[in-house]
């Protein structure tokens, strides 16, 4: 039985309709789970949807409860996709999956090219980071989200985040990385203040995890699965980290200047950044994508050298990576 | 390094090796022929340049573990003591291996004693590290 004949008696059921699947077709599009775009035709009506179904490896493990969450908690606050139905058991799709709506008519730049955004790249930068800064002004109480989600403490943000990503790199770890682990050690050296905020954070907020319109329009944002509660200036951190810049030393994440972009977001968010606490988060930025590059090695070794997107990103974004961990190791320590 | 550069061109032909399910043959089959292609480019990079950074990074190593070894101990010494006699890249990365390791321990201590001449001297050796290891994209224009 193909996946297409699975997807129907599945939605057949769902929507308690006979439901057909037209263009089925997976797309690049997301690195930790399996994304296809479809329309099923119920009761007449087409409706276009996406399909997210757990890989047999990836490039991160995560739950897709919390996203699927995430999409509940965001949509209608931001440029958001509905979701529309989570199946944790698999059921006919043999993985677990959630189906959320499609946006039609956007586009995700690769983090790897130049001027992604050419002369809206401004437009799209203040956007950006408006929408980071909206989601860093929500209360996270209330939302869907926060009834699986645990909130640390403000003191305790860093060092849970830390945590967590130096047990990936001890857990997927193949060959040693000295400069990974001396940034581990200056963080723990050195913890930023505490959070002034616990908000909810996005964990993959970056270039290429939204769809734009070509016109300056964030259309939908995108991959939430790594999505947790913590201090905001971890997304902030994140989004802005050189790997994200499409080599545009002047902008960050290769839309605005970077004076530009923090003072956008702390407008939206209605949160102060600390030149501190941001300079702690950057370095963390680093090492948590050397982290998930570690895992990306990791599985692309066990999954039989199948998935070249795991085979980039635990090579030359690794290499990347460390690059930016030993400058900012050097300008840390003003040796740059 | 994982992955080395045999396991990135046998990836290579294996991702595009099986017939894709119909569902996974057309835009999905494109973009990722589109990264094996690049990741193709960057392995030219390092058949050029992968064993000359390996050498000199393990002979760097070496140096400044046997530098150190007269404040830190011995056993810095002989870590550095072994010399590259064969040349491949599993046999030179099987070394780094054991010289990375070592340099962790030697940073680990050189911070413990706040020697801030040598932490210093290990963060430049990091740097340029990082730089020997580099692979460069080509400037792909954005669409």
């Amino acid at each position: 039985m193909t996946l297409a004949e699975r997807l129907e008696i599945y939605l057949t059921r769902h929507f308690g309709a006979p439901t057909a699947i037209e263009g089925l077709s997976r797309i690049p599009g997301g690195a930790s789970r399996e994304t296809y775009r479809f329309d099923a035709i119920v009761g007449g009506e087409v409706r276009p949807l996406i399909l997210r179904r757990d890989p047999t490896g990836s490039l991160i493990d995560t739950d897709r409860s919390l996203e699927y969450l995430a999409f509940q908690s965001f949509h209608g606050r931001a440029p958001v996709p509905e979701p529309i139905v989570l199946d944790t058991e698999g059921a006919e799709l043999e993985r677990p999956f959630f189906i959320m709506t499609r946006v039609d008519g956007g586009a995700a730049a690769s983090p790897f090219t130049v001027q992604p955004y050419h002369e809206h790249a401004q437009a799209i930068g203040e956007a950006f980071f408006a929408a980071l800064g909206a989601i860093a002004a929500t209360d996270p109480a209330g939302l869907p989200l926060a009834t699986a989600t645990q909130a640390p403490a403000p003191g305790d943000c860093w060092r849970v985040a830390l945590d967590h990503w130096a047990k990936v790199i001890d857990t997927d770890e193949q060959h040693p990385q000295p400069i990974v682990r001396a940034a581990i050690r200056r963080l723990r050296r050195a913890p930023p203040p505490a959070a002034t905020a616990v908000r909810v954070v996005h964990g993959d907020y970056r270039t290429g995890n939204f769809l734009h319109d070509g016109q300056g329009k964030i259309l939908a944002i995108l991959d939430w699965e790594m999505v947790h509660l913590g201090d905001p200036l971890e997304d902030l951190a994140w989004a802005i980290d050189p790997l994200w810049g499409h080599y545009d030393e002047g902008r960050v994440a290769g839309m605005i200047p970077r004076a530009e972009a923090l003072a956008i977001w702390t407008k939206a968010s209605g949160l102060p950044v600390d030149p501190e606490a941001l300079a702690w988060w950057e370095l963390f930025s680093a090492v948590k994508g050397q982290a998930i590059w570690t895992s990306a090695a990791r599985e692309y070794r066990q999954g039989g050298f199948k998935d070249p997107i795991l085979a980039i990103s635990g090579w030359y974004t690794a290499r990347r990576h460390d690059q930016i961990l030993a400058d900012k190791l050097m300008r840390l320590e003003g040796l740059s | 390094m994982t992955p080395s550069l045999p396991d990135i061109l046998v990836g290579n032909f294996l991702c595009i090796a099986d017939p894709p399910p119909p569902e996974s043959a057309g835009e999905f089959m494109a973009g990722k022929v589109g990264v094996v292609a690049l990741l193709s480019l960057l392995a030219a990079q390092e058949a050029e340049r992968g064993l000359s950074a390996r050498v000199w990074e393990n002979a760097a190593l070496r140096a400044v573990l046997a530098e150190a070894a007269s404040t830190y101990g011995a056993v810095f010494a002989e870590a550095g003591e072994e010399t590259d006699t064969d040349f491949t890249l599993s046999a030179l990365d099987r070394a780094n291996a054991a010289l990375r390791r070592s340099l962790i321990a030697l940073h680990e201590a050189v911070e413990a004693a706040g020697d801030t001449a040598r932490d210093h001297a290990i963060l430049r050796l990091y740097g340029k590290m990082a730089d020997a290891r580099r692979l460069d994209m080509p400037p792909l224009p954005g669409r």
